[in-house]
């Protein structure tokens, strides 16, 4: 019994929405990086659908190949917020901006 | 077999050069035996070729060509080239300029060793290669060629006038022998730009078993004038007169020429080229740079007898300076000076003797200056070694028993000088006159009216030579000594005296080589030797031979013909020879009269202002300082100005608004990480909505 994909796209969206939601309003670097998995995680539903409806594995594949690179890039984000926090004694991204002009 | 061997004349001093440069200060004598064995070296060779051409053979051969160009459908290939011309007045120049650069060389010995200078490496580094760039130059078989070699003998004079460069005067005198000169030569550069333009190539002449399509310039020249038989093809600009525009062309190289060979009105720099060492004066001014000039318009001579007008310009120009330098010679108190102003007005003769037809009396008179100047330069340097390195003629007086030698060179060099019979200056000082004399009286017209104005002046100058030439001899040596140098001089050693011996004998009598005039009095003996030789090789017969110059382009192209006085040819030779020997003679016994007595007074103080004036040298300096502070500086104010407002106004207003809209701009940028993200997702949007309306969703 298979779910109308349409299901899957909202359900996407959604989660997209509320990762964006979460970069735009939210200052703690820590939730920065959670809310980019959330998108992560939103393209990847998109990629297993879409293999799903298609019936083809090359969607399938590339979603595993996305977790593995959020894996690299948490270990990025968390060395980057590592230094903001030696630098500016705390996380909060709105306090470091000293890169610019 | 000669001719494999010529490249190796020019590459010997350069060995030198390079052999002084790098190890001349662990060598013995400064480097001096390295240039002694390369210039011997070269004169041997150049012994060889000259016997060679004698023997009725010539050489044009391509060494390097460096680039190919697409001329187009007119000129199709033009080829730059490395290439060798060995005639008659190659081999000549060659020979003159080896002998004269290693009699220099060991007359430096005497001068600079002897005098414990310093710096020798690089003074010998520089007679290198200054031989090296002339024996280049007079090789050359096209014009870029000569044009190269051209500006590295400039070059060369510029570092050896400032040998001395602790000193004040040296460093200024080279860099105005450097600017004044290359004044000219920008002329030069022009005018071989237009010349490879205009045929194609810039050959002097060509071998046998060239291509058919390889031609010498001067030929494809006369060709496109009708002159000669035969077609070419020649891209003149806009459709032009090919007459006019080969007088345009003839008078931008001529300006290369008049820079060099010191003719009015560039001829300032030379009399300040005398700060440089007495032996580099005798090289730069009898057989390297200054007869650079004079050599380069009688390569070229088949091309200039097509012009007539530029062929009078050359008479008046060299009339005119013959005069106009005599004149200064004249109250001079130092005795290089008086020579400096010997050389401009010498080489006036030449230029007079080619403007007026005259290309075996150019050659002639270049031949025997070479020997006499070189030979009064350095009997020059050898008083000024004697009088401790004072040039003040009025503190010499009475050296003629003091340096027999010296003085007895240094006579039959001013003999020569002042065109006395039967020394060389007279042979070939007459012959140029002569030449002037008969084609201005032969050719109607402006041309010929031109030819005699500039005769004329040639004629006047013979007094002030005579005169001035035994004024210096008179001062110098005869007299009571007086100063205590003078009573006691420096003695010269046999490095002195031997180039003084070979070159005094030379001057002496290598007049003979041409007589002319005695030729023509006694009618069919053949003794017109120079004449016969540069009448060359058959191979280039109808190129670069005086036959093809004298017997073809001169009446044909130039339109001169020649004329006679009272008498027919005899009687004018001897009118002629007459009163240039009269005249001389008359300027010597003035001399004679004024100076030949135990303690003579300044009698050019009598000329009052005038002796100001040309003391100041017409104040030509004074002109051209005037021409560059009121004329040029003014005008590079006036260009300074509207670089300054309008190029970099516009510059800078550009880089204003950009600095300003810049500042506003980059306000955007705050820092805040979150900013960015939502201008991201804020562009992301605006571009699918833009995408939406333009694909058409909605």
């Amino acid at each position: 019994m298979a779910v109308d994909v349409t299901y899957y796209l909202v359900l996407s969206a959604g989660l997209f929405c509320i990762g964006l939601a979460g970069i735009l309003t939210r200052k703690n670097a820590l939730m920065f990086l959670m809310s980019v998995e959330l998108m992560l995680n939103a393209a990847n539903i998109n990629f297993v659908a879409f293999s799903l409806q298609w019936g083809n594995l090359t969607g399938q594949t590339f979603a595993l190949f996305t977790m593995a690179l959020a894996a690299a890039e948490v270990a990025i984000g968390i060395g980057i917020i590592l230094v903001l926090y030696r630098n500016f004694d705390d996380v909060d991204v709105t306090d470091a901006t000293s890169m610019r002009w | 077999m000669a001719f494999e061997f010529a490249p190796a004349i020019a590459a010997l001093p350069f060995v030198s050069f390079l052999v002084a440069l790098a190890f001349g200060d662990r060598m013995p004598k400064g480097g001096a035996l390295a240039g002694i064995l390369a210039t011997a070296g070269s004169l041997l060779l150049s012994l060889w070729v000259f016997l060679t051409v004698s023997g009725g053979s010539a050489y044009v051969h391509d060494i390097h060509t460096w680039t190919v160009l697409d001329g187009g459908s007119v000129l199709n290939e033009i080829t730059l080239h490395f290439g060798l011309l060995l005639d008659p007045l190659a081999a000549m120049m060659l020979l003159i300029v080896s002998l004269i650069a290693l009699l220099v060389h060991v007359f430096s010995l005497g001068y600079m060793n002897d005098e414990g200078e310093t710096g020798l490496p690089r003074y010998y580094a520089g007679l290198g290669l200054f031989t090296f760039s002339m024996l280049s130059f007079v090789m050359a078989d096209n014009l870029l060629m000569a044009f190269m070699f051209f500006e590295l003998v400039g070059l060369c004079s510029f570092l050896l006038i400032g040998f001395w460069f602790r000193e004040d005067g040296p460093p200024s005198a080279a860099k105005k022998a450097f600017l004044v000169t290359r004044f000219g030569d920008y002329f030069f550069l022009v005018g071989v730009v237009g010349i490879v333009a205009t045929f194609g190539t810039s050959r002097f002449a060509v071998g046998q078993g060239a291509a058919d399509a390889a031609q010498a310039f001067p030929v494809m020249a006369a060709k496109a004038l009708g002159v000669t038989e035969g077609t070419v093809s020649l891209a003149i600009p806009g459709g032009m007169d090919p007459q006019l525009w080969f007088t345009i062309l003839g008078l931008l190289v001529l300006g290369g020429v008049i820079g060099k060979s010191a003719q009015f009105p560039l001829h300032t720099w030379l009399p300040d080229a005398m700060e440089g060492p007495t032996p580099v004066s005798a090289l730069i001014h009898a057989a390297t740079m200054v007869a650079a000039g004079v050599y380069l318009v009688a390569r070229m001579y088949g091309f200039y007898l097509l012009s007539p007008t530029t062929l009078g310009i050359i008479a008046l120009v060299g009339g005119f300076t013959a005069l106009f330098a005599a004149t200064m010679a004249v109250v001079k108190r130092e005795i290089k000076q008086v020579l400096a102003y010997s050389t401009i007005s010498q080489y006036g003769y030449m230029m007079l003797a080619l403007g007026a037809g005259g290309y075996v009396a150019a050659t002639f008179h270049l031949m025997t200056h070479a020997f006499f100047k070189a030979l009064l330069f350095l009997g020059a340097g050898s008083v000024i070694i004697a009088m401790h390195h004072n040039e003040d003629m009025w503190d010499m007086g009475g050296l003629k028993e003091k340096m027999p030698v010296t003085y007895w060179t240094f006579l039959a060099g001013s003999l020569a000088l002042a065109g006395i019979f039967p020394f060389s200056g007279f042979w070939s000082k007459d012959e140029v006159l002569y030449e002037a004399l008969v084609h201005g009286l032969g050719t109607v017209g402006t041309q010929g009216t031109l030819l005699l104005v500039a005769y004329a002046f040639g004629l006047l100058a013979v007094v002030f030579t005579g005169f001035y030439t035994f004024r210096m001899v008179f001062l110098t040596f005869h007299g009571e000594p007086r100063t205590d140098t003078a009573k006691d001089p420096h003695g010269v050693r046999w490095n002195v005296k031997g180039p003084l011996v070979v070159l005094g004998v030379l001057a002496a009598g290598i007049g003979l080589v041409n007589m002319v005039p005695v030729k023509k009095l006694l009618g069919g003996a053949e003794i017109d030797f120079l004449h016969k030789w540069l009448g060359g090789p058959t191979a280039l017969e109808a190129q670069t031979s005086v036959h093809h110059y004298a017997d073809v382009l001169l009446h044909d192209a130039a339109g001169y013909s020649a004329g006679t006085l009272a008498g027919g040819e005899v009687g004018t030779v001897l009118i002629s020879a007459g009163v240039s020997l009269g005249l001389a003679v008359l300027g010597a016994l003035l001399a004679y009269r004024l100076y030949a007595v135990p303690e003579p007074v300044e009698h050019t103080e009598k000329l009052g202002s005038v002796k100001d004036l040309l003391y100041n040298n017409y104040y030509q300096d004074e002109f051209q300082v005037f021409l560059a502070e009121r004329v040029t500086m003014p005008l590079a104010k006036a260009a300074d100005t509207f670089d300054q407002g309008v190029i970099d106004g516009v510059v800078n207003g550009t880089s204003s608004v950009s600095l300003f809209s810049g500042r506003r701009i980059k306000r955007v940028q705050t820092g805040v990480v979150t900013n960015y993200a939502l201008l991201l997702t804020l562009g992301f949007l605006v571009l699918v909505v833009a995408m939406a309306v333009t694909g058409g969703w909605f």
